[in-house]
């Protein structure tokens, strides 16, 4: 809808808003205002849970000289970029290969809802069974197939691979099914047309598909990355954050020194450099994004 | 659209029908008697008793009318999750309809992860909310639970004689756990569970002459329970990928549990205690009093973390992954020859389902030959082993939160569990958690119980002797591990916890692991602020 | 797509697809199987296929749903994700009107509707330490009810941006033929508009109401007895005394099955929810 369509409803300008203001209202109080307490709580100190003294920035300065924050940073950055671009790659290709008509199409599509929306804690201590070292089932397996025993949860390397196949196992899916929907959406006569022109399937791939699923992809990309910045459930749930801090990502970081040490002013300040740099990345993608969104809302 | 619905619903009814193709009583086939591992010989299994049946006795008489002061009232215990059969929580189920009958009073449970547990805590104390009457504590969080004034002295209850209350008798606890019931010099824990890690061994291993034979062979001196340290490395080193148990599979020389969050670091305690405690240096382990500068760079505590990093090659390395349990069951399926930790283990082992009854010899943890001086800043060696007794562990007792609305309730429910006849009983049993510390538990002449309590509880006579003797020499040992408790405690061990991880998979060396420790307690003492710290953990040493 | 299909091609996508269904309901698979295990059965290698390897009974799903806990952490995540999902829809459901058929400014309706796509981005650890702050002030922690409101608020950019697309989609002239018959805008939207978008609201309902189940940080944060729901119960089958795969598999699928049969039933809006309105599917 553009703007030349714009709503010609018969209605007065304070009706709008009886329409508009509470969910407005409501985000305004459950969101902006907490934030602006946190900023507040960022300048205190805590002991035994409670406001102790004024600290001025100093909660900030410790941003740059935390080492375990660092840490916390890396290993939710190498997550997000391992888990978001495995994803994409594993979704688009088998939407790909799956964009034919075929029988069983509908069966499948349905069951790769199911990771979706499998409760992420779930998933994390089922991780546990599932990866357990001594005769756990995927163990076993690869014991099946002459692979020695992994292990998964006891190594730093193979405990970051274990949290990142499970958030790959549920996300993958949401790539598949997104990319397929835009696939089947795509104009028909453009590739009849290439085809009675004589181009090879590369060529069509390249010179029609990608090129009209771009944008799209772009949207899966931001979309994957700001929820893939959010890990929290599953390395808590499966690894609680180790061995050593090999697993503790950014927002277990700061859940631990908020919740289970106290430090609430430092967390506060913690949670500002998280939203800064989500935002930042989300700022770079969305201008790749326009066209998407650009029917929207005018 | 439809069709989609119809697979999705053949496969929901599938799963449906699955489920209930189960409901269909199970045949009692043969089941094997442990968790995994090969099936226990039923000559063994039947002597052994199963969890549940051996029951503490009821000592609470059911009240009537007026004498059931808690009528209406709520008590609520949060204890550490492991469930209605399971350690330390598993007692309170028991005990509910008791302390219920007797009081009129009702019991909660809330049940919570041992990470979780503190922190819920101290969240419902600073709120005031009072949800929960009592927690089932690790002691090491007195510092901050006094400190904030969040819990009740019990001095006054304690000493109530006009018989409201079930009576105990905390002269019966030996000194060392003792000392964990208090602080400045006011009651705050009801004596419960008893923590102290020992050592144990496999001591059908020990006795076969061919072992002591090619240890010999191979070390030049006799395969006996270890001493020292070293010869601790070295029983590890013989026996690891060896079979111990007869399934013709190797086994593990030793066995801890080293995850993140999984209690780890007591591990590192026992074992460091004595690299660094000694003669000469009975108190400082922590802090510099001075300074509160942490003393875990020291020479002595680098050698302690090297030595048990050297150790983790003899275990399965599955264990970096592990809790307690876990690690338990290992020790328990004849995995392993060696392990230390708590008195959980030498009870479990006389349970259905443990292939190492009869089997399982404990001592106190070994000692070294030199230890550490701080003060001196020099290594000073010792003509016997120097051995040092240790209470680390939670050594898990209740506490009554100051926003409690029924605290005389509340110290009724952990009094009666507290009795010495209960008391008796759970030390008696591996599934409760409740170990022994209190001369009650001890055989004669250590203390006032005879073996035939634990005879008639299933055990092996050879295994309750050595180990109830294990936990009087340990927590009785002249040299004490100096415990914790001031506020922060929670959180300096966490630390210690997490970088004990790293050294123990390789992310960092033992010394990069504790310059890392060092690092954070500093941040930590002074976020809380150093002084006050000070000030604290001198009073806590009883330097004033 | 359009080509002929080679028998090469066949098969390989034919493998691929298994593998895919193979890959993606193994975890369930697994849960299923280890909750009717016997302890002893459950480290014993090869027991993987109920009354052929092993003897599968149903104890462990009779005591976890006798103890008292379960079934109110069940309670509470109904309750929470009930009230969550309808708050949300609620306040969702006028907020996409306004934006679909009101003018906000030259480009009001655009920012608004990036404003309320943003509430996604925000990652919940930032709010959570002053909602549990907040929340210990006013006395509102362990409330079911706090955590309506909160997950609401995390819901709410779903029915927004769902609804007011669909709204878009529907003929404006069926309202302005109810103002000629003298409707406010009120009685328009209400007597007009809701009963034609009820599939939709239905499932944006059931979307909200599968991500407010599912939610822990917030859960895990503002808890601590009575209003405990089910992903933080969960957490207590890793025991002191071990992983208990029985009872991980029975609260993994007591947790997992209702938001999934939830998402199943609002399958055909999934993609459109998951993607805030860019890819319809």
């Amino acid at each position: 809808m553009n703007a030349a369509e714009a709503p010609t409803l018969r209605k007065t300008d304070r009706t709008k808003f009886f329409f508009i203001l509470p969910a407005v209202v409501w985000i305004v109080v459950f969101t902006l205002f907490p934030l602006l307490y946190a900023l507040y709580t960022s300048f205190f100190s805590f002991r035994f849970g409670r406001i102790n003294q004024f600290v001025g920035g100093t909660n900030f300065i410790r941003l740059f000289t935390d080492d375990n924050l660092h840490n916390g940073l890396r290993v939710t950055l190498v997550f997000v970029a391992i888990t978001v671009a495995l994803q994409m790659l594993l979704g688009f290709s088998l939407a790909l290969l799956l964009n034919r008509e075929m029988r069983g199409k509908n069966v499948l599509r349905a069951l790769m809802v199911l990771p979706l929306f499998a409760t992420p804690v779930a998933m994390g201590y089922l991780g546990i069974t599932l990866f357990y070292e001594i005769n756990g089932p995927i163990n076993a397996l690869l014991g099946a197939l002459g692979w020695g025993a992994v292990p998964w949860l006891s190594n730093p390397f193979w405990a970051t691979v274990a949290i990142m196949v499970i958030d790959v196992w549920q996300w993958t899916p949401f790539v598949f099914l997104v990319s397929l929907a835009a696939l089947q959406g795509l104009p028909a006569d453009l590739f009849e047309a290439a085809e009675v022109d004589g181009a090879s399937s590369w060529q069509s791939f390249r010179q029609l598909t990608l090129p009209l699923m771009t944008p799209i992809l772009w949207l899966i990309l931001l979309l994957r990355l700001v929820e893939a910045f959010k890990v929290f459930d599953i390395p808590t749930s499966l690894t609680l954050g180790g061995p050593g801090r090999a697993t503790e990502v950014y927002s277990l970081f700061t859940y631990r020194t908020a919740l289970r040490f106290f430090d609430h002013g430092y967390a506060s300040t913690q949670g500002f450099l998280l939203l800064l740099i989500v935002s930042l990345i989300v700022a770079l993608i969305f201008r790749q994004l326009r066209t998407v969104y650009q029917e929207e809302g005018n | 659209m439809r069709k989609q619905f119809f697979s999705l619903f053949s496969v929901l009814i599938l799963f449906a029908l699955v489920l209930s193709a189960c409901g269909a009583p199970a045949a009692p086939a043969a089941q094997p008697a442990t968790d995994g591992g090969p099936v226990v010989d039923e000559g063994q299994a039947a002597t052994v008793v199963e969890a549940g049946e051996l029951v503490p006795p009821v000592v609470a008489e059911a009240c009537e009318g007026e004498a059931c002061f808690c009528q209406d009232k709520t008590v609520t215990v949060i204890v550490n999750t492991a469930g209605e059969k399971g350690p330390i929580s598993g007692p309170f189920y028991e005990v509910r309809d008791e302390f219920q009958a007797a009081t009129g009073a009702t019991l909660e449970i809330v049940e919570v992860p041992f990470a979780e547990h503190f922190p819920k805590l101290l969240t419902d104390m600073t709120t005031g909310t009072g949800q929960y009457d009592t927690s089932i504590a690790g002691a090491w969080w007195l510092g901050d639970l006094v400190g904030g004034d969040y819990i009740l002295p019990l001095d006054e209850y304690y000493s109530d004689t006009t018989g409201k209350y079930p009576a105990w008798d905390i002269e019966d606890v030996q000194q060392g756990p003792r000392n964990l019931l208090t602080y400045d010099n006011k009651l705050y824990m009801v004596g419960n569970d008893h923590d102290g890690q020992v050592m144990y061994y496999r001591s059908d291993l020990f006795a076969d002459p061919a072992h002591q034979a090619a240890f010999k062979e191979q070390y030049g001196y006799d395969l006996k329970v270890p001493d020292t340290m070293q010869e601790f490395r070295d029983a590890a080193e013989y026996f690891n990928g060896k079979d111990l148990n007869g399934d013709s599979t190797p086994d593990n020389g030793l066995t801890m549990h080293l995850k993140v969050g999984g209690q780890g670091m007591f591990h590192f305690m026992s074992f460091a205690a004595p690299f660094v405690i000694g003669p000469d240096n009975p108190n400082l382990f922590w802090f510099d009093p001075a300074t509160m500068e942490p003393l875990m760079g020291s020479p002595g505590h680098v050698r302690a973390m090297e030595t048990l990093i050297d150790l983790v090659q003899f275990g399965p390395e599955a264990m970096m992954g592990w809790s307690l349990g876990e690690s338990w069951d290992h020790f328990l399926r004849g995995q392993a020859a060696l392990t230390f930790t708590w008195g959980d283990l030498g009870a479990l082992a006389q349970q259905e389902g443990s292939q190492v009854k009869g089997k399982t010899g404990a001592a106190p943890m070994p000692g070294t030959t030199e230890y550490y001086d701080i003060a001196a800043g020099e290594w000073k060696q010792t003509e016997a082993p120097n051995k040092v007794g240790n209470t680390t562990g939670g050594s898990w007792a209740g506490v009554i939160s100051k926003f409690s609305d029924a605290p005389d309730c509340t110290y009724y429910l952990l009094a009666l569990m507290a009795n010495p006849a209960k008391s008796e009983v759970y030390a008696y049993r591996g599934w409760d958690g409740v170990d022994p510390g209190r001369f009650s538990h001890y055989l004669e002449p250590n203390g006032t119980n005879t073996i035939d309590g634990y005879l008639a509880a299933g055990w092996d006579a050879a295994d309750a002797e050595a180990y109830t003797n294990a936990y009087f020499e340990n927590f009785g040992a002249e040299m004490q591990f100096p415990y914790l408790r001031i506020p922060g405690t929670f959180e300096y061990w966490t630390a210690l916890d997490i970088h004990l991880s790293e050294a123990a998979t390789g992310q960092r060396s033992a010394s990069d692991a504790l310059a890392a420790t060092v690092e954070d307690f500093n941040a930590i003492t002074d976020r809380l602020g150093r002084d006050q710290q000070r000030e604290i953990y001198i009073k806590s040493l009883g330097l004033e | 797509m359009r080509r002929k299909t080679s028998p090469v091609q066949l098969i390989l996508t034919g493998g691929v697809m298994a593998f895919a269904l193979l890959w993606v309901l193994f975890p369930f698979y697994w849960a299923l199987v280890n909750s009717i295990k016997q302890p002893a059965d459950t480290f014993r290698p090869g027991a993987w296929v109920p009354f052929w390897q092993f003897q599968p009974t149903l104890e462990h799903w009779i005591a976890e749903l006798s103890i008292l806990e379960t079934r109110h952490a069940l309670l509470n995540s109904t309750v929470i994700a009930l009230g969550a999902a309808t708050l949300s829809v609620l306040l969702g459901t006028t907020a996409a009107y306004a934006l679909a058929r009101f003018r906000f400014g030259k480009k009001g309706n655009a920012n608004l509707t990036t404003w309320f796509i943003s509430q996604r981005i925000l990652p919940p650890v930032v709010v959570v330490i002053p909602f549990f702050l907040i929340m210990r002030q006013l006395q509102l922690l362990d409330n079911v009810f706090a955590l309506m409101l909160l997950n609401a608020t995390f819901t709410l950019p779903f029915p927004v941006i769902i609804l007011s697309q669909m709204i878009r989609e529907l003929p404006k002239e069926l309202e302005e033929a109810a103002y000629v018959d003298g409707a406010t805008v009120f009685q328009g939207f209400l007597q007009v508009v809701l009963p034609l978008l009820l599939p939709g609201l239905v499932a944006t309902w059931i979307i909200c109401m599968a991500f407010s189940w599912n939610e822990f940080l917030l859960a895990l944060s503002l808890t601590t007895k009575s209003a405990i729901p089910m992903p933080v119960i969960i957490a207590g089958a890793e025991h002191t005394r071990g992983v208990q795969f029985w009872y991980v598999g029975v609260r993994v699928l007591l947790t997992m099955l209702p938001p999934i049969v939830f998402a199943l039933l609002a399958q055909r809006y999934i993609i459109r929810g998951l993607t805030l309105g860019a890819v319809k599917g």
